[in-house]
């Protein structure tokens, strides 16, 4: 057995791992959702709490994370349990994951992103890792299926649409820039991705909130939509300066080998398109009277944008340009 | 991204009769007011991105003008509309300039103000505290046995611990305020986006670029006149280009071998040149290679391409030769199935031309065509058609790769049928009907090479340093405002234990109220932490 293929069943190992971790999360989320039938006291007990506070109660000020779940929300000890089972799972599965993408660098002897399958796997990993280092702090455990979810899904299409053999590099990606240039650009669109997955649960814990549903689920045991939304935000910050990052350094690239920094390739295009989307986010954001929910949708189209620009720009030939590295084909 | 208006009242169902009538000037203000405000950048930011979108869907004439021929052929009915329109010319097009000029002009026109605010709160001090800190998103309150000055020294000194700017309007107060840099860098960002357009502007006008195409064994002296196409910018004189000379010595080209899906994929490109920054001067080995250009003079030396170029020979009747070039194909696909075009206009007594292929590792059936099976010459081999007649109609300028056929016409054979010549490296062809031979010599490679100065690229790249460096700080920094007020801790003090009295010292009540224009999960530390200290303080006491 040689490096390349360790790899590929490490890639496999992890796929088992995380499709366990995902049916942990499940069953997580299912022990939340009982809870909650009988929180709707404590979640008007919650409220009478506000009031208290807003009256200027002596003591110290509130100090509950804007991460932590739902005001009035007690999780049961098995709902904790498979919880942190779940967790463990998904550290496990990064552990793999990260592994398979070390052992495919090593394999190759250069950085392990030269092509849409290494891309996407070393994608998937960065995406695993921002999670696993969060998701205790934050107690992210609700969020676990729509992070794993994705990851899966991306391990699938690369294990079966986008594999490409190891070999070496095609002569525009032998430089120090791939290791830095796609680096960021894959840990941005980590970032991206579980924003993304925060904005959605965002939108239907805001719907829930308004329009309170006759039988609550685990939708009502998760943060505030309030607290989900600043989440959100602050991961599309992070992943927006990060892809603030890659646009520059792709330009300082694209000087070196194609001796134009900025020539409108459809990469480039779309990579301009996502920056001035999320840019609009940012904005809308910042803008007193335009409404987060609007805000987030803008953020929503951006992340769309970031699939195109992964999928459609790299693989459909009308989008045919300078960034022909898929190895797909 | 100007002022942050609140929401206006949406319906109104009569206009207001009071309203003014606008003046001219008044309507001037109007429309500024309205293109700087923080809406109509969101607008225009969203327009710029929808706008770029087609420049990747439909063939843009900057990078390809061949595929812009191509789409125009293949769509007779809608490539004249979209022509017009300017959708194969995006970049350049009015509504995509007007988009981004306007959203540059909103943009001005809001950072001159805001940093004339911002530059007048950089002098202020912190505001006065208001009377009742309760009412702000963060507070706390906490009785001491400290002096009331005492507290407040343990509060300023836990503030100034944490950069807050502190000033007491009163001897029972203090205010503070940190996060003066969070506009500082929103302002950086904002304007080096400008910068950056000024160094696109400044390439666009001072840069020129040349390319050249250089088979094996060829040199060149840059010049104006001997570069394939050159396309200076606006302002440049091009009889200031770097006079340098190139000589290509060897252009080393590997090809994977392996089977499997990576076969034919370029591995390795590089150019080795012999290079004269002057005539006459001492001259160097370079290597050209694709990431690693060569700087001469302020300008960079690019290897963008290669490809082949037969020696094609072609002989009168008589055997004086008429023509012998190295002659370059530009190749087409992966496997380098190249075209070119030989033009003899000394022929007589019609000038000829020739047309067609040539293939590295040609497929022998061509069955479907002539095709090439691999990109690297291992059975090279040249493919092509003859004409006759006026190659040059209405002496017109063409380009050198294309034939005009519109005055000629095909040679044909005894039978009719056209005549089509494939040789082989050393093989020679007769034309039919006595016009001569063809002869294919040898295959040398060219190396494309690219000659080009950007002197915008430094400003531009110095402007999104920049622009990064103040999108950090305007993102990650919160401005934030913390009071705190003391009073004594009389007995009407609602809800609050006195310690006083045991050892007879005075009671302080301290409030703390923090404040922050943005979503801020620190604002609460900060304020339990002057809290925190000021309790620890009494525990100690």
């Amino acid at each position: 057995m040689n490096l390349a293929s360790n790899a590929n069943a490490a890639l496999y190992a992890s796929m088992i791992v995380y499709t366990l971790a995902m049916l942990a999360f499940t069953w997580h989320l299912a022990a939340r959702a009982p809870q909650v039938a009988d929180s709707k006291v404590a979640e008007r007990a919650e409220v009478r709490e506000d009031v208290l506070v807003g009256a200027g109660a002596p003591g110290t000020p509130e100090r509950r994370s804007p991460y932590a779940a739902a005001p009035g929300f007690e999780e049961s000890r098995e709902s904790r349990q498979r919880g942190n089972i779940a967790l463990m799972l998904t550290y496990l599965g990064t552990a793999l994951l990260v592994a398979s993408v070390l052992m495919r660098g090593l394999a190759v002897s250069r950085p392990p992103w030269g092509n849409m399958f290494e891309f996407a796997t070393a994608g998937a990993a960065a995406v695993g890792v921002a999670y696993s280092v969060l998701a205790k702090r934050n107690n992210w455990q609700w969020l676990g299926v729509f992070v794993v979810g994705p990851i899966l899904l991306v391990q699938g299409l690369a294990l079966t649409v986008l594999y490409t053999e190891a070999g070496e590099l095609m002569p525009a990606l032998k430089s120090y820039w791939l290791a830095i240039h796609v680096s960021v650009a894959f840990i941005a669109v980590a970032f991206f991705t579980i924003a993304f997955a925060i904005g959605i649960v965002y939108l239907v814990r805001l719907h829930r909130e308004e329009k309170p549903p006759a039988k609550p689920n685990f939708m009502e045991s998760l943060p505030s939509s309030a607290a989900l939304e600043r989440t959100a935000y602050t991961l599309n910050m992070v992943a927006f300066i990060l892809w603030t990052f890659t646009l520059i350094a792709g330009a300082i690239w694209a000087k070196q080998a194609w001796g134009a920094y900025w020539q409108w390739d459809p990469k480039e295009v779309w990579t301009f398109v996502i920056w001035t989307v999320y840019a609009a986010y940012m904005h809308s954001r910042a803008t007193a009277g335009v409404d987060h929910r609007k805000s987030m949708l803008i953020a929503l189209v951006g992340f769309v944008c970031v699939i195109i620009n992964f999928t459609l720009v790299n693989l459909v030939s009308t989008f045919v340009g300078m960034h022909n590295y898929s190895g797909v084909g | 991204m100007t002022t942050e208006t609140p929401p206006r009242p949406r319906k109104r169902t009569q206009p207001d009769p009071s309203l003014p009538k606008l003046s001219a000037m008044g309507w001037v203000r109007w429309a500024w007011r309205q293109l700087t405000s923080m809406r109509t950048a969101l607008f225009l930011l969203l327009l710029l991105s929808v706008a770029a979108v087609p420049g990747s869907i439909f063939p843009q004439r900057n990078i390809d003008a061949g595929r812009v021929a191509d789409y125009i052929a293949q769509n007779p009915t809608t490539s004249p509309w979209l022509d017009r329109l300017g959708f194969f010319a995006v970049y350049s097009s009015p509504w995509f300039s007007a988009i981004y000029l306007l959203l540059f002009v909103s943009l001005v026109g809001c950072i001159v103000p805001r940093t004339k605010v911002h530059v007048a709160a950089l002098r202020a001090t912190p505001p006065r505290a208001p009377a009742r800190l309760s009412r702000l998103d963060e507070h706390a309150e906490v009785v001491t046995d400290l002096s009331q000055d005492e507290a407040l020294a343990v509060a300023r000194e836990v503030l100034r611990g944490k950069r807050f700017r502190l000033h007491s309007h009163d001897s029972t107060s203090l205010s503070g305020e940190s996060g003066y840099l969070r506009e500082t860098g929103n302002l950086v960002f904002h304007l080096a986006l400008t910068g950056i357009i000024v160094g696109m502007a400044v390439g666009h006008v001072f840069g020129w670029r040349g390319d050249i195409i250089l088979a094996e064994g060829d040199k060149f002296a840059s010049s104006a006149g001997t570069y394939n196409t050159i396309s200076p910018g606006p302002w440049v004189d091009t009889e200031t280009l770097p006079p340098f000379v190139l000589g290509l010595d060897r252009l080393d080209v590997q090809f994977n071998e392996a089977p499997g899906r990576g076969f034919g994929m370029p591995k390795e490109f590089t150019a080795y040149t012999t290079l004269q920054r002057e005539p006459g001067a001492p001259a160097t080995k370079e290597s050209v290679s694709v990431n690693h250009p060569i700087t001469v003079d302020g300008a960079d030396i690019f290897l963008l391409g290669n490809g082949y170029t037969p020696v094609i020979t072609v002989r009168d009747a008589k055997g004086e030769i008429l023509y012998r070039e190295a002659t370059p194909f530009l190749p087409q696909d992966g496997n380098y199935r190249s075209v070119g075009v030989i033009k003899v206009p000394s022929a007589s007594p019609k000038q000829l031309g020739l047309t067609g292929f040539f293939l590295p590792t040609a497929e022998p059936t061509f069955i479907h065509g002539p095709a090439s099976l691999f990109p690297d010459a291992k059975n090279p081999e040249v493919a092509l058609s003859i004409w006759e007649g006026n190659l040059f109609p209405g002496d017109a300028p063409q380009s050198v790769y294309t034939l005009n056929t519109d005055e000629m016409k095909q040679v044909t054979k005894a039978d009719g049928s056209p005549a089509l010549i494939r040789l082989k490296p050393g093989q020679t062809y007769e034309i039919p009907g006595g016009r001569g031979t063809v002869t294919f010599d040898s295959v040398k490679r060219f190396a494309g090479l690219s000659v080009r100065t950007d002197p915008g690229a430094p400003i531009s790249l110095v402007s999104a340093i920049l622009a990064t460096a103040g999108l950090i700080l305007g993102l990650t920094i919160k401005r934030r405002r913390v009071f705190v007020r003391v009073r004594p801790a009389g007995p009407g003090a609602a809800g609050v234990d006195s310690p006083s009295g045991d050892d007879g010292r005075p009671a302080t009540v301290v409030s703390i109220g923090g404040l922050s224009k943005d979503s801020d999960a620190g604002l609460a530390a900060i304020v339990a932490a002057v809290h925190d200290r000021l309790a620890e303080r009494n525990d100690r006491s």
